[in-house]
């Protein structure tokens, strides 16, 4: 498996660099009013420190009262302008969050099927859910909390510089072992984060499954084996939280042990010049408390660095999928005839032996081509190759003489459709099921396609085309969805079917139903079925056996059973007494 | 809540601990102000350079001890969290795994998985006012005796004037929550949009529609981007008057204290510590606050979990379940509800077959020679089901084994006697050793022979670790033949007495089921196998074959026999290619 790409420090800086200057209005605007407000917020200590200056000089009451009036103006100056101050930043959040979701979901789709199968869908459901969230909510909630924080701060120790430049250099004092834990820190915290939350997904996982797989359970007398299987989880998140609160203690214990060192290296100072009359009383008092008030920024800043570190990671894992160059678009726009060749393909998946060793095969329009052979032979692998989902590694395969990876994708797609044994109810209406196969087509040639594949329970629907299915919805059974599937195949109208083992993930007798489903679709087209149940291969006009990646049998069911090699063998296995009759 | 206490009750020291750091941190924070209006009254206003270095010094290290007990409260309380967590995690484990089969019909997997996701952190996390939470309380107490002994009247103000500011802010904090939570569940709905858009990708490969599904997000997203924005525009005023409330009541005090100065009742020391002290307070009063919504909430959640534990497992008749007193659940007084007496009190029934003995369905009127390979062709998948039930005691039933009526066996007996394979039995995640051998402590050879059976060596060579590789839970990644053959090779690794296969190679290809036909006749020679299924070539395989049509065995005799004799029965297994056929 190649995972998919990652995005390198400098792609990610620059990928931010132009959110930025994207909305360089609303950022603008934002950091404007967020340091007004801080400002304002700045007043009410500096009061504070002008009214002990007047008590202590016998000032009167009318005055008190005035500079505590200025006090509450401060407060509401203040309140008022974050308030805008938050709420644009909100938008620009909100603004950018969704561009990048949208941005992120278009490239997922335009990705190749054969990028995405190789590195797992995995990989891919994690990014689209966890990193896009992450990203999300470090824009809109972390980056904001980070930025006032760092805007608070500024000013705070800016306005002790301006009380008295010897107060503001005191001040500093206390940051530099600030500074060195949080580095530590942050080197190691986003793994140990990682670890932690991996750790208690998995014992919630463990509970979940139990649960799920609860008569199995039973069945197989795992009861203990679960137990175990959990007490493991149990210890390994103990374990991780262990570690978290390791790296926290040492954190926390010495940001908060350096949190009174401003403070009290000002009070020093401030006790120097205070003496040769260079600052008055009310000043130091002032920079003491910016200082105290300063704390709850920092605070906050610290708290939320190491979030801000992991929204860069996920973001870089956002923007990875972006560097796989998206499905090239074909070189002809539409295929000038159904004949299907095959020359000499050969195929490995990346740099693994070949699994499809030279195959030779011609299908004629409206032709039945069945395609059977033990488990690994190369029938899915070729299935893949008819379809233009993979390329041959050395050989040709064309269809109206034309290489099928040569035509455009969306074209190829509607002109050789390949059915799976996976299937795939999306979240939305029956009419959204459908309706992407044929975006042209009418509601009532919906209603008569999934009336051809025999889905009878769409009847039973309460609202029609309109009936939400999946996720919390109508569920439908694994007959019901492949039915879905199929309605889509007829509405898309392919001139070409490659069916690969499309029931066969079916129990018996919905696997019946289904066929019957699928012999409807059929009808008029060329197929090519990769088959495990016999009949499906004596139905066709021809039979080809796959095996070791070569095609060792081809011709007619009679002539393969006349002819007496594997393919009769199996079929005598399968139909004993009928032969001998 | 008792459950809650039952979690207090199992750490009492560390609880105890805790309790006390609470108190002396939460009560520690109010130094610093102290010491700073000291050092200003003392220090700077006197010019006494002694006094000033003095307490300076006791800032510095008053900042240490507070870390120190800082540190120490948040250690001591993750400790009490996580041991609460570890032991609901447990309980909840040890109860899940014994409940059995009945499980997902009394219970939802998501409500499981929320319980063991949210329910148990929330139930921990009320813990938390045991520590901070009764540090609190003290803090408050000792505040208020120190702002009394500067002015009564300063101190009454005070005293009420925090709690009614917390009181009105709270709810506003409430309702910022909710707003967030409505937003919070739209944003959920477009991340399993772009979910469900990465696990269809495939199916949007085979049949295109990718610009239509790209569009379709973009419209969702710009629908929650709107309401973001309402969000916004609510929370940010929510969140400015959160902020302004305490900083205008701020004001009045500095003004009420800065008026008693100019009056001389208070030194303006005391005017900065007031300050400080007001500042100070908010701490324990926001912590009670909050303590009291997470009561609220672990108890909901501490309720959920104890239902989950009462759930009991389905009368199946008979003795023998076993239900282990040593587990926690057992000690708590809930898990002893009346009427649900523990089974393992039931007397003794009837002694199981001493070995190998007929198994007989009177419902069908099938009968299952011990040691023989018996195929039951079934036209009616859920009749299949229903008489697999039975015969595994999964239901009570009147079936019968070696004459002992079945539902009068111990039930851990039968389970380890008789095994019911499903069709969709439950991969569970681990390595593919884990997954095959699992709870036997045992070679590879046991192992590879069961997986040549199951003709499934080829699944395991095609992983990049083989046995050690790890697989997720349900085998995803695999393919559906593949998952089915590792399911029959777990089955035949039992080597159960009784094996009762349902339909298990139904998603193989026919030279690969060809194979393991025959070799599961030769792996279980000489012992009871009963194989429900339609496929020619498992039944060709069969000693005897039993027919069962409309829930009645119709027939039986050899495959051949009844594949001659009995139309119904060679249309059922030819699956209608016969008349193609002729």
């Amino acid at each position: 498996m190649s995972r998919l790409p990652v995005a390198d420090r400098a792609t990610v800086r620059r990928a931010l660099r132009d959110m930025i200057s994207r909305h360089r209005r609303a950022v603008g605007v934002v950091l404007a009013l967020h340091s007004a407000a801080a400002v304002a917020g700045l007043a009410p200590p500096w009061l504070l420190g002008t009214i002990v200056d007047r008590v202590a000089a016998g000032a009167g009451v009318a005055t008190v009262d005035r500079l505590a009036l200025a006090i509450a103006g401060c407060v509401l100056v203040s309140a008022l302008l974050s308030r805008y101050a938050q709420y644009a930043g909100h938008r620009f959040g909100e603004r950018a969050v969704a561009e990048l979701r949208e941005q992120f979901v278009s490239r997922t789709l335009g990705l190749p099927v054969s990028v995405v199968e190789r590195a797992g869908s995995g990989d891919l459901a994690t990014r689209s859910s966890v990193d896009v969230s992450t990203v999300g909510s470090t824009v809109r909630d972390v980056v904001p909390t980070i930025v006032i924080a760092t805007v608070q701060l500024t000013l705070l120790f800016g306005a002790v510089f301006l009380l008295h430049p010897l107060l503001g250099l005191a001040a500093l004092a206390g940051l530099p072992s600030i500074v060195a834990v949080t580095r530590w820190y942050l080197r190691r915290a986003s793994s140990a984060y990682l670890t932690e939350g991996a750790a208690a997904a998995e014992l919630t996982e463990t509970l979940t499954t139990t649960a799920e797989g609860a008569r199995t359970v039973e069945a197989l007398r795992l009861a203990d084996e679960r137990v175990r299987h959990g007490t493991t989880r149990v210890t390994l998140v103990w374990r991780a939280r262990r570690a978290t609160l390791a790296l926290r203690t040492v954190f926390f214990s010495v940001v908060e042990a350096s949190y009174p060192l401003p403070v009290a290296m000002v009070l020093l100072v401030g006790g120097y010049l205070l003496a040769r009359d260079m600052v008055s009383l009310g000043a130091v008092v002032a920079a003491a408390l910016y200082l105290q008030q300063a704390i709850d920024p920092l605070d906050r800043l610290l708290q939320w660095t190491e979030q801000a570190q992991r929204g860069f990671a996920s973001y870089a894992r956002v923007l990875g999928v972006g560097m796989v160059p998206p499905e090239p678009p074909g070189t002809t726009a539409s295929s000038p005839g159904e004949r299907l060749v095959v020359r000499g393909a050969r195929f490995s998946y990346s740099d693994g032996p070949d699994v499809l060793h030279g195959i030779d095969l011609e299908v004629q329009p409206g032709e039945r081509l069945a395609v059977v052979g033990p488990s690994g032979a190369g029938k899915s692998t070729l299935a893949r190759l008819l379809a233009g989902i993979d390329a041959p590694r050395q050989g040709v395969v064309s269809i109206g003489g034309c290489p099928v990876t040569d035509l455009d994708p969306a074209e190829r797609r509607r002109r050789i459709a390949l059915v799976t044994q996976e299937h795939h109810v999306f979240i939305g209406s029956v009419r959204d099921n459908l309706s992407f196969a044929a975006p042209d087509a009418s509601d009532d040639q919906m209603r008569a396609a999934l009336a051809t594949v025999g889905a009878d329970w769409f009847a039973a629907l309460p609202d029609d085309l309109d009936t939400p299915l999946g996720d919390g919805a109508r569920q439908l059974g694994a007959a019901e969805a492949q039915q879905l599937a199929l309605a889509r195949l007829v509405l898309a109208d392919p001139h070409t079917l490659i069916l690969d083992e499309a029931t066969a993930a079916l129990d018996p007798s919905t696997a019946r139903r289904t066929e019957r489903a699928l012999a409807a679709v059929l009808s008029g087209r060329t197929v090519i079925a990769i088959a495990h149940r016999l009949n499906t291969a004596h139905d066709a006009d021809r039979v080809a056996v796959l095996a070791d990646g070569r095609i060792t049998e081809i011709g007619s069911h009679d002539e393969l059973v006349a002819a007496g090699g594997a393919y009769a063998a199996l079929w005598r296995s399968w139909h004993t007494r009928v032969d001998e009759r | 809540m008792r459950y809650l206490w039952w979690l207090v009750r199992c750490q009492p020291w560390r609880v105890l601990r805790g309790s006390l750091l609470g108190t002396a941190w939460m009560i520690g924070l109010s130094a610093r102000p102290y010491l700073i209006a000291r050092a200003v009254d003392d220090g700077l206003r006197t010019g006494d350079t002694r006094a000033l270095a003095l307490w300076v010094a006791a800032i510095v290290v008053a900042g240490v001890g507070l870390s120190y007990l800082g540190i120490m409260r948040h250690r001591t309380m993750t400790f009490i969290r996580e041991d609460a967590k570890a032991r609901s995690a447990e309980v909840l484990l040890r109860h899940l795994s014994r409940i059995g089969a009945v499980l997902p019909r009394r219970v939802g997997a998501g409500e499981v998985s929320t319980i063991g996701g949210s329910d148990i952190d929330w139930t921990a996390q009320v813990l938390t006012l045991t520590g901070p939470g009764v540090g609190a309380v003290v803090a408050y107490g000792v505040i208020a005796v120190v702002l009394w002994s500067i002015s009564p009247m300063l101190a009454f103000c005070v005293l009420v004037g925090v709690p009614v500011v917390g009181l009105v802010v709270g709810p506003l904090l409430r309702r910022l929550e909710r707003a967030e939570s409505v937003y919070r569940r739209q944003q959920g709905a477009l991340t399993a949009r772009s979910g469900d858009i990465v696990a269809g990708l495939r199916v949007l490969a085979g049949v295109g529609g990718r610009d239509l599904f790209a569009r379709r997000y973009a419209a969702r997203s710009q629908e929650l981007r709107a309401e973001g924005y309402r969000v916004g525009a609510v929370n940010s005023w929510i969140d400015a008057a959160t902020v302004a409330i305490p900083g205008l009541f701020l004001a009045a005090v500095v003004w009420l204290t800065a008026r008693m100065a100019v009056t001389g009742d208070v030194t303006i020391g005391e005017l900065v510590a007031v300050y400080g002290y007001v500042a100070t307070l908010i701490v324990p009063v926001w912590f009670l606050l909050e303590g009291s919504h997470q009561l609220i909430r672990g108890r909901v959640a501490a309720r959920r979990i104890a239902d989950l534990l009462n759930v009991t497992p389905d009368d199946v008749g008979g003795p023998g379940r076993r239900w282990p007193d040593s587990t926690p659940e057992a000690r708590r007084p809930e898990a002893r509800r009346p009427g649900s007496v523990p089974e393992a009190r039931r007397p003794p029934g009837p002694a199981a077959p001493d070995g190998p003995a007929d198994l007989h369905d009177p419902v069908t009127g099938l009968t299952v020679r011990a040691g023989s390979l018996t195929g039951v062709a079934v036209n009616d998948p859920a009749t299949a089901v229903a008489l697999a039930d039975r015969l595994g005691r999964y239901v009570v039933s009147g079936v019968t084994w070696g004459g002992v009526p079945l539902r009068d066996v111990a039930l851990d007996e039968v389970r380890a006697r008789i095994l019911v394979a499903d069709h969709d039995s439950y991969l569970f995640a681990g390595t593919l050793r884990d997954i095959l051998g699992a709870g036997a402590d045992d070679d590879d050879e046991r192992i590879g022979a069961a997986l040549r059976t199951a003709s499934a060596q080829d699944v395991v060579d095609a992983l990049p670790a083989g046995l050690d590789t790890p697989i997720d839970a349900r085998a995803r990644t695999l393919s559906g033949g593949q998952r089915q053959r590792l399911r029959l090779a777990r089955a035949l690794h039992r080597e159960p007495e009784v094996l009762i296969l349902i339909d298990p190679t139904s998603a193989v290809d026919a030279h690969t089921e060809a194979r393991i036909a025959e070799r599961l006749r030769t792996a279980r020679a000489g012992r009871t196998t009963v194989l429900i299924a339609t496929s020619p070539l498992l039944l060709g395989r069969a000693d005897l074959v039993a027919h069962v049509s409309a829930g009645r065995v119709t027939g039986t005799g050899s495959h051949t026999d009844l594949f001659d004799s009995d139309p119904a029965y060679r249309h059922l297994v030819a699956r209608g290619s016969e008349e193609a056929y002729r």
